[in-house]
């Protein structure tokens, strides 16, 4: 189902789904690489919920055509698309990975809630659908947190880990431009940076007080990181084989 | 980290089935992992875990040596042989 928005909310409703489509590539990028065999199982179903809520965020804004959907999702210039940094950065540290996967989930959860209650009830319904996955995300993360805490040496990685992510986590807060558009329109019930307070709270009562730092320079979301283009290479590299081919 | 048996059922009156194994390293954790694990296509609605280590165990000598007692089978052969044989001496009276 497509929903007609204004600009503000098309901006802010890309900005979700391409941290959804990021961080789900990035997740699945592990597999077969992760320590253990179930937790690469765990971590790649993970990425692939993440893919199927961006999948779906963009047939909102675009309609179910494949063609548009794909075109939104892997064909826009650089400028055009609306990630954070946090969810376009490369890593091959495990518990680098881990931690994102951990503060992402807590973040964005903060985010869905702003369109839970959404007068576009197609997005309200879907935020209610992507919350009864994302239970399970967050659970698996705080689980194995509950593990990774109680040993000293796992705790200071993770802590490494949440202390080198932390400027990223706080442009995941970023939103693009036009939220008081999408807030005015009823789309989104409050901005993003309100609930900033409370996911510090939440993740600093884990792993202990957080410098936080200053959010990369991502103006309004328009800006990419150098990781950007590999990441995107990647993820195109089937596609550019032969652009012209049919699927 | 531990090792876990998986057993699976499919509401109603299926019996739980061994699905498998997997390694977590507590009881809360082998939840999360089983459901990533063995449940991804809905394999099943209820599920059991169990510890390998608090499974009892029977030793194969122990357990092995009924093999070989075929009058325990009841397969209604012996009985059923018997019964045409009968017949057959009947009908070779008659």
């Amino acid at each position: 189902m497509t929903i007609d928005v204004n600009d503000g909310t098309r901006e802010w409703l890309l900005a979700l789904a391409d941290d959804k489509h990021l961080m789900g590539q990035q997740h699945a990028e592990w597999i077969g690489v992760t320590p253990f065999l179930e937790e690469d199982l765990a971590f790649c179903s993970i990425g692939q919920d993440e893919l199927g809520h961006a999948a779906l965020l963009y047939e909102l804004l675009v309609g179910d055509d494949d063609a548009a959907i794909d075109s939104l999702a892997f064909d826009r210039g650089a400028g055009d698309y609306r990630s954070c940094h946090l969810v376009e950065m490369a890593t091959d540290n495990w518990s680098t990975a881990f931690a994102r996967h951990w503060l992402f989930d807590a973040a964005d959860r903060c985010r869905w809630e702003l369109v839970a209650d959404s007068a576009l009830v197609p997005l309200a319904d879907l935020a209610a659908r992507v919350e009864r996955e994302e239970v399970f995300h967050r659970l698996h993360a705080e689980r194995m947190l509950d593990v990774l805490m109680n040993d000293p040496d796992a705790a200071r990685r993770l802590q490494r880990a949440v202390a080198q992510l932390a400027p990223l986590v706080h442009g995941l807060f970023e939103p693009a431009a036009g939220e008081s558009a999408a807030i005015e329109a009823g789309a989104a019930t409050g901005p993003f940076a309100d609930q900033w307070s409370g996911f510090v709270a939440e993740v600093e009562t884990r792993v202990g007080p957080v410098d936080w730092g200053d959010p990369p320079e991502q103006r309004a979301r328009t800006q990419r990181s150098a990781d950007w283009q590999p990441l995107m290479s990647r993820m195109r590299e089937v596609i550019d084989l032969d652009v012209s081919a049919t699927w | 980290m531990h090792t876990y048996e998986v057993f699976l059922k499919k509401d109603g009156r299926d019996e739980y089935r061994h699905a498998g194994a997997l390694d977590a390293a507590n009881d809360d954790l082998a939840l999360v992992l089983a459901r990533e694990s063995y449940l991804r296509r809905a394999e099943g609605d209820r599920l059991w875990l169990v510890r390998r280590s608090n499974l009892i165990i029977g030793d194969p000598a122990f357990v092995a040596p009924n093999a070989n007692k075929a009058h325990r089978h009841h397969d209604g052969g012996a009985v059923a042989a018997r019964r045409k044989s009968l017949r057959t001496q009947k009908a070779n009276e008659q």
